[in-house]
């Protein structure tokens, strides 16, 4: 039997037993037998306090008995509700009820079985949810309970049964109608009590909420500014959310980690969660690498990877690296796209005043006999077929990589889920953003590979001596040279009307040059950081827990450049711009328009008449 | 003489008319792009700004939680009942989100304020606007989701009286709730013919009803499940008809009162549902600047004015719970047959009369309900 089959197995046979064992006790009366739903079942019946400023709903979900879709589907409503209170219509004022309160489950074979969650009292009362905890809990919004309410409420509502192919993926099969099967045989005669522990039990093998849902839970006291202030809590949820495991939940992900797979020590129940200061918390420093390194969570993990804040709040963690990597990360956002942003802006005004630099007319002449060239066409290609090849795989991977990696930056605006929904959910989003972050650093190898064999190449042919090695690193085209730099001042003084000329460049402008550049740095580092988060378990090996924070926060926000820059800045150079819209020919064709080349690649018509023999004033090569 | 001075002024006015229509050509030519350039400058800025505003927030202001985890209705307020699903973001990011707090029982779906009711947009009245009598109100105010304040409190003569259904996204006149037609279409007593010769065409037209009434009751999951299953089988066959045998049962379910639409009277001028008291908005502004008053004169001549149309009494349960001259019309307002019968019942007129006469009674003797499984039965 293989491995993958094993927990299945075994639930099935738990499943059995529980049923053999559990059926004959089951309770048979059905979901209503006093037939409270009759007015209970209408969403209107209610009413409103003008005295507390709070309405009373009295609706009950007819759904939730008629579809045996809980726990307590088959109680009736005196089970908890007093009869003597209830019985009587129009009721009185009603007691709240007692959660405590010892209830009879009956049979159809008539054996009662006594049902009380006062074990469960006596759990919560060791641990951090103590009653003295709960008792005097002030909210933003006013008290959230009426007087004399079970605090229960506070984080129950009427229990659900999962799916039960949440945990035994087969039942996913039947839709739903997982006993259908038995019906060829039993004709519909097996009984209800079957069916229904089978869905409980098959329920309990999952946890009872899905990660958003018990974070919703959980919100409730851990998020609310008056309890944070008043029990001095950081705001827990708000950096859950911040979380990759917050994200995923946001994004529809329903098996990350919960608020429950760390907080409470694994085999024990939510009632016995401890802070962080009892020696059996799990999260109490000694035991937390433990909690990480459970089996269902980072099993391979080293002990450090529980150095990484799950709880990480940035904009409060003054004074640590990872303020401080963040805050350098804005810095170099600031003062790279924001210069490059300012020449476009400028640009644009330039046309808006109507100002145009046509070129040289002597830098146009001598174009057009470039173009008379047999071999002139030829030479003006600024980008060769290798290159528009390889600028159009990493076009297409440098989009997949956002569409799958930005939804989760976001997670909790509303497109990202539809983004993340294209892709058929989290899971698969994350597989195309690994193979193409693979794909992308294997690309950009191949393309280190080939500069640096044509870097030997072109120094073994000048003489292959350690100083033709270094003249032809310093001459390699998208070097930015002190040229650049002195050509892109004279370029910010034509655009801000202090020079009547606009310089021209060569084949690559410094603008080219600078995103090429940004290119190679952004690969290297969202490819490393990259891999070490996808490889947490082993990165945690080589490096701290802290580092894998650090690489967080270097990830994304370098991804965030990127974007800005690409998305803002690439696009209106290649796609927005007036003179190249709506898409620069040069990423087909690898030619520019000849204006445009006059405009702003003059040096490169002249280079390549130089190396044509083409005189400016030569009438035999016109 | 004047004849060549004459041609040359025309001359001289055609050459400035061409260079005018030139100079136009060359502005009109020049608008485009620097229109264009203008935009893009916005749009860049705007996008910068954007960014720019997001990685300072990042770092410099307090983190706040997801809405998708707090944005619950966790206090039934005032606000929160006035309030329409989509206020609240955390309710249709889990598939079963946090009932409110004080409620306990599962609230998948969300009160729906009804934003044509001019009695409760008015800001005179809440949206459970019955509060007196300790003992109907919240009866009273069951009714509120599904018919208008009118019906019961606005005078006619009509017996039975004129009523219409109004949607309550658009305010205006329309057919029988989704949910009563198809529930008419699988309990009818025609019903079992019908489904015998049933086609392709009787399949669409149960599921489109199915699922607009999903729609209309604010997103109902187990009527749209029961629309997937219908959908998914060919008619006639026996998958078809073991879903169809449970329709019933689960339409019957959801016939309370979440319809999307309410049921008004139709004013006097037929010209559609009279969702308030016609040309009052003069009266209503001064009684809401004058609520408060202690003049007992002043509040009445007030209040007469906000309800020119209002009955002294308002209409008794029985007064339509009847089997017999019910001031409602419920078959011709499209209420499945079956339904009516439960409406007019006696075991609910008697429990009506008991409540409307004071007199507690107890609950299994009075209320029996035919339709209740036996024990044991699969769902």
């Amino acid at each position: 039997m293989s491995r993958s089959r094993r927990p299945y197995v075994l639930v099935n046979q738990l499943i059995r037993i529980a049923v053999l064992s559990l059926a004959p006790l089951a309770p048979v009366m059905a979901d209503d037998p006093d037939n409270c739903l009759l007015c209970h079942q209408y969403r209107g019946l209610s009413r409103f306090d003008e005295a507390t400023g709070r309405a009373h709903l009295f609706f009950v979900d007819p759904e939730y008995s008629a579809g045996y879709r809980g726990p307590h589907a088959r109680l009736a409503c005196t089970d908890c509700h007093r009869r003597e209170e209830v019985a009587v219509i129009p009721h009185a004022a009603v007691t709240p009820v007692d959660c405590l309160r010892q209830c009879h489950l009956s049979s159809q074979t008539g054996i009662a079985r006594d049902f009380s969650h006062e074990n469960v009292a006596a759990m919560l009362d060791t641990s951090v949810h103590k009653s003295e905890a709960l008792a005097g809990l002030e909210f933003q919004r006013g008290p959230l309970l009426e007087p004399d309410q079970s605090r229960c409420l506070y984080c129950h509502d009427e229990p659900l049964f999962r799916d039960p192919a949440v945990a035994i993926p087969r039942f996913k099969d039947h839709q739903g109608h997982v006993f259908d099967r038995c019906d060829v045989c039993h004709s519909q005669a097996i009984s209800i009590d079957i069916e229904y522990y089978v869905r409980h039990i098959a329920s309990r093998f999952a946890p009872a909420r899905d990660t958003l849902e018990q974070a919703q839970v959980c919100a409730v006291c851990h998020s609310d500014p008056v309890v944070l202030a008043d029990r001095a809590l950081p705001n827990s949820v708000a950096s859950f959310g911040r979380s990759f495991h917050g994200k995923a939940a946001l994004l529809g992900d329903s098996s990350t980690a919960s608020c429950l797979s760390c907080h409470v020590r694994a085999g024990d129940n939510a009632h016995l969660m401890r802070g962080a200061d009892h020696p059996d918390s799990s999260i109490n420093p000694v035991n937390l690498a433990d909690t990480c390194r459970s089996a269902t969570c980072h099993p391979g993990a080293d002990p450090a990877i529980a150095d990484t804040a799950v709880h990480l709040d940035l904009p409060a963690a003054h004074g640590t690296l990872e303020y401080a990597l963040a805050a350098m990360f804005i810095l170099l956002t600031l003062l790279t796209f924001g210069p490059s942003c300012l020449l476009v802006l400028l640009d644009l005004i330039q046309i808006v005043v109507g100002r145009s630099a046509a070129g040289e007319a002597r830098v146009h002449h001598l174009a057009r006999r470039v173009l008379d060239h047999p071999r002139g066409r030829r030479r003006l290609v600024r980008f060769s077929v290798a290159q528009r090849i390889q600028h159009w795989i990493l076009a297409i991977l440098f989009t997949l990589l956002v569409a799958t990696g930005f939804p989760l930056k976001f997670a909790d605006h509303g497109w990202a889920r539809t983004v993340v929904g294209w892709f058929g959910g989290l899971g698969t989003a994350r597989i195309v953003h690994h193979w193409a972050g693979i794909a992308l650093v294997v690309g950009f190898s191949a393309h280190l590979f080939a500069v640096l064999r044509t870097f030997v190449r072109t120094a073994r042919r000048s003489g292959g001596g350690a100083e033709d090695y270094r003249r032809t690193w310093l001459a390699m085209p998208m070097w930015i040279t002190p040229t650049d730099v002195r050509k892109t001042f004279e370029l910010l003084a034509y655009l801000l009307f202090l020079r009547k000329d606009r310089p021209s460049f060569g084949r690559f402008s410094p603008t080219e040059k600078f995103e090429y550049l940004g290119v190679f740095w952004g690969t290297v580092l969202l490819g490393v950081t990259g891999l070490l988060l996808w490889g947490e378990q082993i990165a945690s090996h080589l490096i701290s827990g802290r580092a894998l924070n650090l690489a967080t926060i270097a990830h994304t926000y370098e991804a965030f450049l990127a974007v800005i820059h690409v998305g803002i800045l690439h696009i209106f150079n290649v796609v927005l711009a007036p003179r190249v819209f709506p898409l620069s020919a040069a990423t087909l064709t690898g030619r520019t328009p000849v204006d445009k080349l006059v405009e702003e690649h003059g040096e490169l018509i002249e280079d390549v008449a130089r190396d044509l023999g083409i005189d400016e004033g030569d009438p035999a090569h016109g | 003489m004047v004849e060549r001075m004459t041609k040359s002024k025309l001359q001289r006015v055609g050459v400035y008319l061409r260079a005018a229509l030139r100079l136009a050509g060359r502005a009109a030519a020049m608008a485009i792009p620097r229109g264009y350039a203008i935009a893009l400058f916005v749009l860049i800025t705007w996008t910068t700004w954007m960014a720019v505003r997001y990685l300072v927030t990042s770092l410099a202001s307090a983190d706040t939680a997801p809405t998708q985890i707090t944005n619950l209705p966790t206090r039934l307020d005032r606000a929160a009942l006035g309030a329409e699903r989509s206020a609240f973001d955390a309710l249709d990011a889990a598939e079963h989100p946090r009932s409110p707090l004080a409620h306990y029982h599962r609230l998948d779906n969300w009160i729906r304020p009804d934003p044509f009711n001019d009695c409760t947009r008015s800001g005179c009245h809440g949206p459970l606007p019955h509060s007196r009598s300790q003992d109907v109100r919240a009866f009273l105010n069951m009714h509120a989701t599904s018919i208008h304040c009118g019906v019961c409190h606005f005078n006619s003569e009509h017996r039975p009286r004129k009523l219409v259904w109004y949607d309550q996204t658009t305010g205006r006149p329309g057919e029988p709730p989704a949910i009563l037609r198809a529930q008419e279409l699988v309990t009818g007593p025609d019903a079992p013919a019908r489904w015998k010769k049933a086609d392709a065409s009787d399949q669409r037209e149960l599921v489109r009803l199915i699922r607009l009434a999903a729609r209309d009751g604010g997103g109902l999951r187990s009527l749209d499940q029961l629309a997937d299953h219908l959908e998914a089988y060919r008619v006639g066959s026996r998958g078809f008809e073991q879903v169809l045998a449970e329709a019933p049962a689960i339409l019957r379910r959801h016939c309370r009162g979440e319809y999307g639409a309410k049921l008004a009277m139709v004013a006097q001028d037929g010209s559609g549902p009279q969702r308030g008291h016609p040309r009052t908005n003069r009266a209503v502004s001064e009684w809401l600047a004058n609520q408060d008053t202690t003049d007992a004169e002043l509040r009445a001549r007030l209040l007469n004015a906000v309800h020119p149309l209002r009955r002294e009494q308002a209409l008794n349960c029985t007064d339509c719970h009847a089997a017999r001259d019910s001031l409602v019309d419920f078959a011709a307002m499209g209420y499945p047959r079956e339904g009516i019968e439960r409406f007019v019942a006696p075991t609910l007129f008697r429990m009506i009369e008991h409540i409307h006469a004071g007199r507690p009674f107890n609950l299994p003797g009075v209320l029996e309900d035919d339709t209740a499984k036996p024990p044991g039965t699969r769902p």
